[in-house]
């Protein structure tokens, strides 16, 4: 019988992933990437407490709702992410975080 | 029906400004001069007042669909701050070095109020989340808005990188809460969370979310991107991040705290340590402050000054929401709105000094009092201020915080919190150091440079002036600001809920 | 969700997250992304919620993926040079992400409530009518907000990636 805690345990894993991917990762892309899929695990988790949550045979449909919004924000939030890497590509020709040190004290 | 006609009716303001940024890109198509950047400020000017002037012949209260939109007196006078913040910045923006799609400039820094005020009139988890990201997208960009500099670009993409963690972060923690407790309210939340405060999987939806919040108000240890977004991004974004996102991120951080997680506060006193936010913001508080204070000892650049200036001050911003636990809620609003005022003012001087001297290095700042004596004037009572010295502005705002902080502690029989007000007091003493020597190169050592063109007034140099007025003047009187937040604060908290007028179906 | 379905999606899901993250070569790691994706979208389905699961396959699957490897091929990344190692920095990334996990896995197990399980659900849900009922409804104002948040986005991204006539 698969449970509640088998999901929180796979999305908590997703989320470890993308955060080691973002800590530990150095191309721009990958590291976006790594954002993703924290995401993805917030969205699992939601679903599944969402599907735990039932009433009257129905889901706690708030959880989808975030869910939904969450997915959307992310679009856009993507679409605003790549274009700042295509303009940093455009003035530096890296995407590399090791490279960008303009800015030290 | 009715609820959306109820919704129109409560977010009239923001309804206002979504049609100014439409005019001003409209009007933006047209060729670029001079002249036209000026025309587009004024129709934003004329938009924002509008909005402004709507705020304030709105309904008292009202309630869409359970907390998803909310407004009272207090919230009405958060709006209107952020407004007239986000408005200042668009003055400045018209002397910064913005040549290129100036109207989406302003049309940025007009999306960012209508999240600031959003975000400020909400208790859901859901619109929180959005409303958080509709002010940090359009700050993303305005921080990069010069993408032929490559300091630009590179501190957009350092303030998205650290800005879609604390997003993730976030999430991940509100998915936790929502989960344990079942609410996406906060007035639900705190029917639901005392009954799960000593389970281990609410606890660290908390922390992820406290550490996501402290991500968007850059508290130590999540305080790195600060530096080099302030340093990289144009001036008059760098404004507007250290001002406007900072009030309306404490005032979320304070509402979500406060009515949401009330009882799953804890305790911070030294002598009777229990798990909750509460022990975890003294202490966030306490490193931010040692933090800030120490390393912005070493740095030559005012912009990076400012910010490193600014990690300190939310670690004092802090110490008063964990100190007050959420019941008094004035005296952190007090030094926030103060500071957002007094950091504004700094960066216009630091937007007057880069546009003249190209740069924003401490000696560009020498013999400024030559120069131009009213700014210079200005910064002295900005910096002073910011270093809490009587009788400005800052001094009363660190008062009644540190008499909060030692004022809660003893209700409960002991000094409990004394060990971070004394971390705060020692640290603000040091602070001091780096204030003055930004007013030494202003006022004591000679130019080094050639002598510039004596200043003609212009808008950007009359606000900073105003600015530094509405610091100088709360500080002989400060009742000016605090006696309106009082009484919207008491008013809040008289308005029976469910006596709402605007009801949800 | 019958339990050898979910054990495969996940492993699914997370193997090629890990092969995201992994992979020296963007291309391979974006395709890997979309594997993992449509294994999370798997598992969307067994918890009942069909309408969430097809908007992740058309919107994360479909049009984010596409967003990334266009942004690879314009910018013509190639697989990434090996690099001198930062061993300090990549220990200690290590470690925090293995304390981070340890403690994560910790909590998630000592969640009680968590080991009963699944009620069940109303066969034959109308799951897209609920949630189109829910949306305009108790959350019109975000689904509102939202419409703003793109309009921000577009115009962003068309400003930041223009190319300036000099």
């Amino acid at each position: 019988m698969i449970t509640l805690n088998d999901y929180l345990l796979v999305s908590g894993l997703l989320f470890a992933l993308g955060f080691a991917g973002v800590l530990l990762r150095r191309n721009i892309i990958i590291i976006f990437m790594g954002l993703e899929l924290m995401l993805n695990a917030a969205n699992l988790s939601l679903v599944a407490f969402s599907r735990f949550g039932i009433v009257n045979g129905l889901p706690n449909y708030n959880g989808q709702m975030l869910v939904f919004f969450i997915i959307t924000v992310a679009a856009a939030e993507v679409a605003v992410g790549l274009a700042i890497i295509v303009a940093l590509y455009r003035a530096r020709q890296t995407t590399n975080v090791e490279d960008l040190n303009t800015l030290k004290f | 029906m009715n609820t959306a006609l109820n919704l129109l009716h409560l977010l009239t303001p923001e309804s206002i400004l979504v049609e100014t940024i439409l005019v001003v890109l409209i009007a933006g198509l047209f060729k670029a001069t001079a002249q036209k950047r000026n025309m587009l400020l004024s129709l934003t000017l004329i938009g924002g007042v509008t909005a402004g002037a709507m705020l304030i012949f709105q309904p008292h209260y009202g309630n869409i669909a359970n907390g998803m939109a909310v407004l009272d007196p207090l919230t009405r006078f958060i709006k209107v701050v952020v407004l007239g913040l986000s408005l200042i910045t668009a003055v400045y923006a018209v002397q910064s070095n913005i040549r290129q799609h100036f109207a989406e400039y302003l049309a940025l820094i007009l999306f960012t109020a209508i999240g600031m005020m959003l975000l400020a009139g909400t208790e859901n988890l859901l619109m929180i989340f959005i409303a958080l990201e509709m002010v940090s997208i359009p700050l993303y960009l305005l921080a990069g808005f010069l993408k032929q500099s490559s300091a630009s670009a590179e501190a957009s993409l350092k303030y998205f990188l650290v800005g879609g963690v604390s997003a993730a972060f976030l999430l991940f923690g509100i998915s936790l809460i929502y989960g344990t407790t079942g609410a996406t309210s906060l007035r639900d939340l705190a029917q639901s969370a005392p009954a799960v405060t000593r389970d281990p999987l609410f606890l660290a939806g908390l922390v992820m979310a406290i550490v996501g919040f402290g991500f968007k108000v850059a508290a130590v240890p999540f305080h790195l991107w600060a530096p080099d977004v302030y340093e990289g991004a144009p001036t008059s974004s760098a404004a507007l991040i250290a001002s406007g996102s900072k009030v309306a991120g404490f005032l979320i951080l304070a509402k979500f705290l406060a009515i949401g997680l009330a009882g799953a506060a804890g305790s911070a006193a030294s002598s009777q340590l229990q798990p909750g936010w509460l022990p975890l913001l003294a202490v966030i508080a306490a490193i931010s402050i040692v933090v800030g204070n120490l390393a912005a000892l070493s740095q030559s650049n005012v912009k990076r000054i400012l910010a490193y200036s600014a990690i300190a001050q939310s670690g004092y911003m802090l110490l008063g929401l964990s100190a007050t636990g959420g019941t008094a809620l004035i005296s952190v609003l007090f030094y926030v709105v103060v500071y957002a005022l007094t950091a504004l003012g700094a960066f216009g001087v630091v937007l007057h000094v880069e546009q003249r001297r190209g740069g924003s290095q401490l000696h560009h700042f020498e013999g400024l009092h030559q120069s131009a004596p009213g700014l210079a004037l200005c910064m002295g009572v900005f910096m002073i201020s910011l270093a809490g010295i009587p009788p400005l502005a800052g001094f009363f705002g660190k008062f009644y915080l540190f008499a909060g902080a030692l004022g809660s502690a003893s209700q409960g029989g002991n000094l409990g919190l004394l060990w971070v007000v004394a971390i705060a007091i020692t640290f603000n003493a040091v602070s001091l150091y780096y204030y003055l020597i930004v007013l030494k190169h202003v006022f004591v050592t000679p130019a080094t440079h050639p002598a510039e063109p004596v200043t003609r007034r212009n808008a950007a140099t009359f606000v900073t002036g105003l600015l530094a007025v509405s610091v100088f003047a709360i500080g002989l009187y400060p009742g000016v600001l605090l006696d309106p937040l009082r009484a919207a604060a008491q008013a809040a908290n008289r308005k029976p809920v469910t006596a709402a007028p605007v009801q949800p179906k | 969700m019958s339990p050898i379905l979910f054990w495969i999606f996940s492993a699914l899901m997370l193997g090629f997250g890990a092969a995201t993250i992994l992979n020296r070569n963007p291309v391979a790691s974006a395709l890997s992304l979309v594997v993992s994706f449509l294994g999370l979208a798997a598992l969307f389905f067994g918890l009942d919620a069909n309408f969430i699961g097809v908007i992740q396959i058309l919107v994360y699957a479909g049009a984010v993926m596409v967003l990334f490897i266009f942004i690879i091929m314009l910018l013509d990344l190639k697989a990434e040079q090996r690099r001198q190692i930062n061993i300090p920095a990549l220990l200690g990334g290590v470690a925090i992400v293995v304390a981070f996990t340890a403690q994560l896995v910790t909590v998630i197990r000592s969640y009680k409530a968590g080991n009963e399980p699944f009620a069940a659900i109303t066969p034959n849900l109308p799951d897209a009518h609920n949630i189109g009922m829910t949306l305009f409804a108790n959350y019109n104002l975000p689904f509102q907000v939202i419409g703003v948040l793109i309009l921000v986005a577009s115009i962003g991204v068309v400003v930041l990636s223009q190319r300036e006539l000099k």
